[in-house]
This record gives structure tokens, C-alpha cells and sequence, in this order.
């Protein structure tokens, strides 16, 4: 090889050298593969093997430029033991921080346990498309979850929340192993008493204590009245679930696209390269993860 | 899965690390030393309570990773493998010998008439309670693997540091072929020679074949191996399917004898 | 696209004016076969080879590429400086432009630009050649047997000469300056016109062409074939590792010795090794052969299709002498043709 070749680069900097001309999107998107650091601000135990870790970006830019819609996710790295797709759990209408739901299921979720407030980690992102929320807007939402799953729909949740006058009656059905597993409990209890709410939290296996529901979340679906042509479907939660929520679903005439799947892949690179995350056709990370029914039937493999 | 990580434990203290060998050469445990150029750094991350090959303490009961090389050949080396299981919070077999019995595993089949050939029936007290050579893995949990007959030494300083700090690395069964198609080497197969890449665990990046030479199958036989297909494969390429049959019992007569597939 | 006359003796020298500003690579005899690799000469140069074992993809994607370094105790990138050798590809069939074309279409297309990919596909000039397909050649069934664009320089073998496509300035001023070029004769233009009806016409007719292979892969998903043809899968991925238009990798964080510093990377991976859809907690969607054969396939021949227009199989052939179980699109095509037959069952 000759030494008086030109030589073309690419360069990543460590985060002091980021020239200060860089727009926050262009550190975001310029090399999608780099993580920027952000500091965990809080980390509190959901449950034995879930906890809820809040974190801030530390370059002002990237604060400002990370905009996410509910039911998208990031890449969170532990620089080392690798990286992991994380469902965003926290509503875009916290602004400057990004709330994950962490269980203890890999390597990287369980290093991320023992790691406490002003650690730094790796963030890139976010990724995906998320729930139509302007669809749902001035509908009644029908939200199904199962375990972990509630971490994607509690962002969409939130977000309704927020702009509660937006949206028509929210329906959450909410189903847990047990009742120590039930996340987020306080936060949803709190709006019972509201008219357009209504919450219904089941569990496989009862406690003592237990005076809600037991079983699948498909028996309480099945008592809603609800009005098909305005409402939308959101299903989230394991893979088996899905299969028989959709079912209710169609049963109660809601319209095939106006149901809504998210569906759960080994997102890699999040941005529709490395292929892990291939369902049929589709590429969950970009693609999805949110597939409307139809979108979803339409893919081999998804179901 | 060992859902563990000893550095990023809050009472962060040096990962306490013993290395055991069974039945075996002793090889992969020397190979260890042939990282020397980086020892140093290895050893600034561990604290080595027990090594057979370079110290002489004995009964250490308090560490947190089980190195075991070598086959378990006989209650005793059974009894040791429950005790280390019992103690460490992760054990990582290293060498064929202990990933799956490896040449010791030969003798798995009419293991007595064997030991009689070789003893004249009166086998010494100094061998033990002898058993069929079985890998680690067939008496307790083993958490992770370093394949090969011997171990590379940079493959060991990569699983240690996978043990230490966690990784998110998924095992990876698959065979070791596409390893020759990036190394561009030329199929064996192709020459009807056999070659035993087509069942093997891949770990090695094709070395032999990298040096001419088929592979033996030190590795192991990989979880995904597809035997009936291999099988014709031979038939295809003209290699006699008695001959691969055969190839494999050197580092695969365990596993072949426990699966039945043969 | 503009076009000109070179004389075949003129090769070494457009080779040689190369090699002064770039490192070229080329098909080079190794064993039996052939294989893309740097040339210290012109010499070293098999231009009438068949086919390589592996693809030029290797200088575009190389099979581990290291994307940036860190410090594993801050959790931080550290700077990195990522060097991309300005390079070369001389002698590149059509199936082979094909791909790269579907390889910027995976990898440069749509929202996010893969940048480590775009700086080896910028840093490299691709010069292409004629060929005559081998018995295992498909590329004219997926209109992957003539390059439209994705070259600098295509040559056209029409005898003692070369019909030079020239589509890029930088390659052509390099031509332009090493070589005496014309303008083609109406002779060279028959040439050249009879140089690709013999190039048609030989290609293996038993390959079978069947109409309508996307909307196949969907209505045949769940027929007992793929049980057959994937249950003989060796789970090696050798198929994915010589294909020129398999792009999935893995992203793997490796420390130093010294476990406080480290590299990110990435490395060729493949959808038929059989934990590729396994996710954390140790679910995996394609537990089998059969599941990771068929969406293999299914990828290549409909789900690229669908999204791109193009199918991702280019027909060049490699996986079918790589597989050593015969596991390859011919034997999808077969099976079609099968179904196809007047009493198929």
C-alpha cells in the first residue's frame, strides 16, 4: 500500500471535543451508533425485579433535540457489557428527562440494577414508530397490558394524561403474575374516581390481600361496552398474549387498522440495518414497533 | 444465564478467582500463562485464591469464579466440581477436556474393560472411584465455556472478562463454515477430504483449516449441529460417512453416547 | 451513458494508473478458485475468471469493523478516528454491481445513513467487467445480469476490445490519461451486440424461471417444503458470509485485556445462525431450521421486493456451491416449478 494515498475518515469524538456547531439532531443522527452520555437522576424499585430509572442527558443539545412519541424506544448503553432496546415508559411531555423501565432480564438490564444516581450510561435514539396519538385523539382508547408491557403504554398513558381533554374514555385493563408484579399501581388508582377512566388490574396468582380480579385480561374485556367506530385498540405485553386480545378486540367490531400491536424484537441497531428485528418483510426497530392489526396481519411471522 | 456482574456490585471488591484442573494435560491451563504479554494486566483484575498449576495453598473456600479444566473422570473430581458449583457464583469450564470430555472422553465407552487392558485388572487406589469421563457441564451448571483443545489464551482473557464485568453476548451455536467462507479458504469437501467444520462449534475462526488442515472438531460438536444432514453431506461430496462417524469420537464420544445418535 | 473503445492490451496500463493513487483489489487465483484481493501487479489479475467464492461486499462491509473505542469505567466514548483506504474494485461482475446497489439501498437509504458503510462506498471506484455465467448463474432471472449504474467503468469484452462505459470523471480522466481510447466503430457495436446475445444464451437453462416468486414465498409460507429444506440447514451461515447482498450484523462491545478500555463493534452475522432472533430472557422467534431457512429466503425473495423493488438475491450463485446441504434459491425455484407441474399435488 502506498503512503501518499489520500485517507478518508470518520471521526467520533469523546463528548468534550462535540464541536459546538453541532445541532443536537445532527449528534443524534450524523452517526446513529453513538451513544451520548446520560446521568441517572433516580432509580426506585417498582418491583423485586423492576425498577424505574430516570435519566438527563448531560449536553444541552441532545436534551433538546431526543423528542420521542409514546411507544418509541432507545438503545441504552453500558459501554463494555454492550447495549439493550428499551421501551421509553415516560410521556414525551416530560421534558429533559427520559424514564425507562428496567427488569432484570439480560446482562445489560441486570448491570444497569446495581447501578445508582449520577452514573453515567449510554443513550442513542429514539427509535421507531410509536402510537398514532394524533389518530387517537377525540377517541376513546382501549389500552390491554400484560406484565412488562405496560412500560411502552404508560408513556401513550401519560401522554393522554396530559391532554386528557383531547381524548375520549381511556380504558386500561392491566394484567400482572401477581399482585407484587403490578407496576405503576399508585399512579392508575388515582384515577379511578375520574368518570371518562376506568382501570382494571388483574392477576394469575392472588395474594391474600387481593380483592381484584383474577385471570386473564380477556375476562374483563369482555364485559366493556364500548362504541367501535371511535375507539382504538392498544395491546402490549408477551408474546402469547396477543393472539386473544386481538380476538376480544375483533369480537367487540373494532376495525382491524384501529387496533394497535406492539411487538417486542432484538432491536440491535434500531435503525433498520442489522436485521435482528426482521418480522416477515418489516423491520420492528423502524417499521414498528407499533403495527396497527392489519399492518400485522399482513406480516409472516408476526403472530 | 449469569445474571451476575461482580465489578458493578456495590461492595465493589476484586472478583476472587480459583482455577481448577480435572483430568486432563494440564495444557489449557498453560496456555493461560501464554497470554503473558498482557498476565500482568489480568491478574491486576482478579485475585487469584487458588491455582493448581502455580500455587500450593489448599482448601480455599471463599471465591466468587471456578476455572475448571479437565474432565470429570471420577467421584472425587464429581464431588469437586458440586463443591466449586456450590461456592461460585460463576464457573466457566475451559478446554475440550471439560466442554466436552474431550480426548479423556474416548474412554467413556467399556470404560472397565479399558481400565483392565491397561491395569491388568487392578486399576491403582491413586486413580480414584473411576467413572465414564463426562464434561463439566454433565454434573453441574457451568456458566460459561472456552472451547478448543487447547484453549487460545486470548479466548480465555475474553470469557474472564466476559464472567467479570457481564456482557450481552448470546451464545451463538452456529457451525463453523461461514468462518472458512470469510477466511476464504478453499471447502475441503470440495476435494473430498473430510473436514469436520461442517458439526462444530464455532470459536476457533477455522485455525486449522487457516494452517491446511481440516478441522478435527476440538471445539466440540456445536447444540445446532445437524448430524443427519452432515452425514449427507459426506455422501454428497464422496466421504465416507463411516469416516466422519469416526472423526468425531475423538472429541465428541461423550456427547455422541449420551444423545444416542449415533 | 457515454461510452468509448479501449484495446484489451491496454489493461495493465489502466491498472497500473490505479495502483498510483489507490489500492486496488481484483480476482486473484487462490487454490481452485478465486477470490478478491490486493493486487501488487496487473499480472496478478484473473480477469476471465467465473466466480469468486466470496463477494467484494468485504471492502464495503468488512466482516469485523471496529465503530468506536470507549472507556468501559467513565461509561464514555473516547475519540476515535475511523480510517476508510481509498480503493479500488477492478473486475466486478454485474451480480456483483446488483448488489451493491442493494447494499446502499439497505445501508444509505432511507432515514438513517449507516456512515461507516457510506465512507467505504465513497473511498471506492468500481470498474466492471463481462462475464460469461457458470453453471450455477441465475442473475438474468432477477434482471441482475446487466449493470445500470453503481460502476465508475464497466468493460465489455467484444473481443480484442473493450466497450468502456464511463459513468464517473475521476475514473475516466484516469482512463482517459493511461490509455488510448476511441470512438467505437459501427464493427464494435455488433460486437458488442454479439457479445450479449452469446452471454444470454448461456446461461443453465435447467435454473427454472418462474413468474410471480414473491407473491410464491407468501402463498407456499407454510407448505411442508421449508421442514425440508431447512430441517438439512447446518446452521453455519457460510450461504450469508459468501452472499454479496447479506448485510445483517451483530453489535459487540470487546475490552482490552486490561478491562478499562474497549472497542465497539461490529461483525457479520446472519439470520440463519440459530440464535439471531433471540431476545433478552431467551425467547427466540426462529427456533429452527426450518423458521430461519424460509425467512432467509423469504427475505431475499419477497420482503426486499416489497419494500424496494429489487429482490435481494442477485444470482450469483455462491451460496449454491457454498452450502454443503444444497440449500439455495434454485431449489425455491424448483419447488415452484414443481407446484407449477400439470398433476403437482
Amino acid at each position: 500500500m502506498q503512503s501518499n494515498m489520500p485517507v478518508g475518515t470518520i471521526e467520533v469524538d469523546a463528548l468534550r471535543a462535540a464541536p459546538e456547531f453541532m445541532s443536537g439532531k445532527e449528534m443524534l443522527l450524523g452517526n446513529a451508533y453513538r451513544p451520548w452520555p446520560a446521568r441517572i437522576t433516580s432509580m426506585r424499585d417498582l418491583t423485586s425485579h423492576e425498577k424505574l430509572v430516570e435519566m438527563r442527558f448531560i449536553d444541552e443539545r441532545v436534551r433538546e433535540a431526543f423528542v420521542h412519541e409514546p411507544g418509541q424506544f432507545l438503545e441504552l448503553s453500558l459501554f463494555g457489557v454492550g447495549e439493550a432496546p428499551i421501551s421509553i415508559t415516560s410521556s414525551p411531555t416530560k421534558q429533559g428527562f427520559v424514564e425507562l423501565c428496567i427488569r432484570r432480564a439480560g446482562t445489560v438490564t441486570s448491570a444497569l440494577h446495581s447501578m445508582r444516581a449520577g452514573d453515567i450510561v449510554g443513550i442513542r435514539g429514539p427509535f421507531g414508530r410509536g402510537f398514532p396519538v394524533d389518530k387517537f385523539r377525540g377517541n376513546d382508547v382501549l389500552i390491554v397490558a400484560g406484565g412488562l408491557g405496560i412500560a411502552p403504554v404508560r408513556s401513550l398513558i401519560n401522554y393522554i394524561h396530559d391532554n386528557r381533554s383531547d381524548f375520549g374514555k381511556v380504558t386500561i385493563v392491566y394484567g400482572s403474575r401477581t399482585p407484587a408484579d403490578i407496576m405503576f399501581r399508585d399512579q392508575f388508582e388515582m384515577w379511578r374516581h375520574r368518570a371518562d377512566f376506568e382501570l382494571y388490574l388483574t392477576v394469575d396468582h392472588p395474594d391474600d390481600q387481593w380483592d381484584g380480579e383474577v385471570g386473564v385480561v380477556t375476562e374483563p374485556m369482555k364485559r366493556l361496552d364500548i362504541s367501535p367506530e371511535n375507539t382504538f385498540g392498544v395491546v402490549c405485553g408477551p408474546p402469547v398474549m396477543y393472539k386473544f386480545v386481538v380476538q376480544v378486540m375483533r369480537e367487540k367490531n373494532i376495525d382491524y387498522d384501529h387496533i394497535y400491536l406492539d411487538f417486542e424484537r432484538h432491536m440491535k441497531c434500531g435503525m433498520g440495518k442489522c436485521g435482528h428485528c426482521q418480522i416477515g418483510h418489516q423491520y420492528c426497530c423502524i417499521d414498528g414497533p407499533v403495527f396497527n392489526y392489519w399492518e400485522a396481519k399482513n406480516i409472516q411471522g408476526s403472530m | 444465564m449469569g445474571a451476575f456482574s461482580l465489578i458493578t456490585d456495590a461492595e465493589a471488591r476484586v472478583p476472587r478467582v480459583v482455577v481448577v484442573g480435572l483430568a486432563s494435560c494440564f495444557g489449557c491451563q498453560l496456555q493461560i500463562t501464554n497470554a503473558e504479554e498482557h498476565l500482568m494486566e489480568i491478574l491486576g483484575q482478579i485475585d487469584v485464591r487458588y491455582w493448581q498449576l502455580v500455587t500450593s495453598e489448599d482448601g480455599v473456600e471463599d471465591f466468587d469464579v471456578a476455572i475448571i479444566e479437565g474432565a470429570v473422570t471420577t467421584r472425587e473430581s464429581e464431588e469437586t466440581c458440586k463443591f466449586l458449583r456450590a461456592h461460585a457464583a460463576h464457573v466457566m469450564a475451559i478446554g475440550a477436556c471439560a466442554c466436552t470430555g474431550g480426548v479423556t472422553g474416548m474412554a467413556s465407552d467399556y470404560l472397565g474393560a479399558r481400565t483392565d487392558l491397561v491395569y491388568d485388572g487392578e486399576a491403582p487406589d491413586a486413580c480414584g472411584e473411576m467413572i465414564e469421563p463426562r464434561p463439566v457441564s454433565a454434573v453441574i451448571d457451568v456458566d460459561s465455556e472456552v472451547r478448543c483443545c487447547p484453549i487460545d489464551p486470548y479466548d480465555f482473557v475474553a470469557a474472564l472478562q466476559r464472567a467479570l464485568y457481564g456482557s450481552n453476548r448470546l451464545p451463538e451455536p452456529r457451525t463453523m463454515c461461514a468462518d472458512c467462507k470469510r477466511n476464504e479458504t478453499e471447502c475441503f469437501f470440495e476435494q473430498g477430504v473430510l473436514c469436520l467444520g461442517l458439526v462444530t462449534q464455532a470459536a476457533c475462526g477455522a485455525r486449522c483449516v487457516n494452517l491446511g488442515r481440516p478441522c478435527n472438531g476440538c471445539a466440540g460438536m456445536s447444540s445446532a449441529a445437524n448430524l443427519e444432514a452432515a452425514r449427507l453431506s459426506c455422501e454428497t461430496y464422496g466421504v465416507p460417512v463411516e469416516s466422519f462417524d469416526k472423526a468425531l469420537e475423538m472429541f465428541n464420544q461423550v456427547k455422541l453416547t449420551d444423545s444416542e445418535t449415533l | 451513458m457515454l461510452y468509448r473503445v479501449m484495446d484489451k492490451r491496454e489493461l495493465p496500463a489502466l491498472v497500473r494508473a490505479f495502483m498510483e493513487s489507490y489500492e486496488v483489489v481484483a480476482p486473484v487465483k487462490r487454490g481452485q478458485g478465486y477470490v478478491f484481493d490486493v493486487i501488487e501487479s496487473p499480472d496478478d489479475i484473473e480477469i476471465g475468471y467465473t466466480q469468486t467464492a466470496s463477494s467484494p461486499k468485504k471492502y464495503l462491509m468488512p466482516p469485523t469493523e471496529t465503530l468506536m473505542k470507549f472507556d468501559a469505567r467513565m461509561n464514555l466514548v473516547q475519540d476515535y478516528v475511523h480510517e476508510v483506504t481509498p480503493r479500488v474494485i477492478f473486475g466486478v461482475h454485474t451480480c456483483d454491481i446488483n448488489a451493491m446497489n442493494r447494499l446502499d439501498t439497505a445501508l444509505i437509504g432511507g432515514k438513517y445513513v449507516d456512515p461507516y458503510y457510506k465512507a467505504h462506498r465513497d473511498a471506492t471506484l468500481v470498474v466492471g467487467i463481462s462475464c460469461t455465467p457458470n453453471d450455477k448463474c441465475f442473475c438474468h432471472l432477477w434482471g441482475a445480469d446487466e449493470a445500470q449504474f453503481g460502476y465508475d467503468l464497466f468493460l465489455h469484452d467484444i473481443g480484442d476490445k473493450y466497450l468502456v462505459s464511463m459513468s464517473n470523471v475521476e475514473a475516466t480522466n484516469i482512463l482517459e490519461a493511461a490509455c488510448e481510447i476511441s470512438e467505437a466503430t459501427d464493427e464494435d457495436r455488433i460486437a458488442f451486440r454479439q457479445a450479449t446475445r452469446t452471454r444470454q444464451s448461456a446461461f443453465n437453462k435447467d435454473i427454472p424461471d418462474v413468474q410471480d416468486v414473491a407473491m410464491l414465498m407468501d402463498v407456499f409460507h407454510s407448505d411442508p417444503f421449508w421442514e425440508e429444506l431447512g430441517g438439512r440447514c447446518l446452521s453455519c451461515s457460510a450461504c450469508a458470509s459468501v452472499c454479496p447482498t447479506c448485510f445483517c450484523f451483530d453489535i459487540r462491545d470487546v475490552l482490552a485485556p486490561d478491562g478499562k478500555t474497549g472497542e465497539r463493534q461490529r461483525t457479520w452475522d446472519a439470520c440463519t445462525s440459530p440464535n439471531f432472533a433471540a431476545v433478552a430472557g431467551g425467547y427466540n422467534f426462529r427456533p429452527t431450521g426450518r423458521e430461519r431457512v424460509r425467512h432467509r429466503m423469504y427475505h431475499k425473495l419477497n420482503g426486499f421486493m416489497v419494500n424496494h423493488d429489487r429482490m435481494l438475491c442477485v444470482g450469483c450463485g455462491r451460496c449454491v456451491a457454498a452450502c454443503k446441504t444444497g440449500i439455495n434459491p434454485i431449489e425455491v425455484l424448483r419447488f415452484f416449478k414443481r407446484k407449477g407441474a400439470d398433476h403437482a399435488k
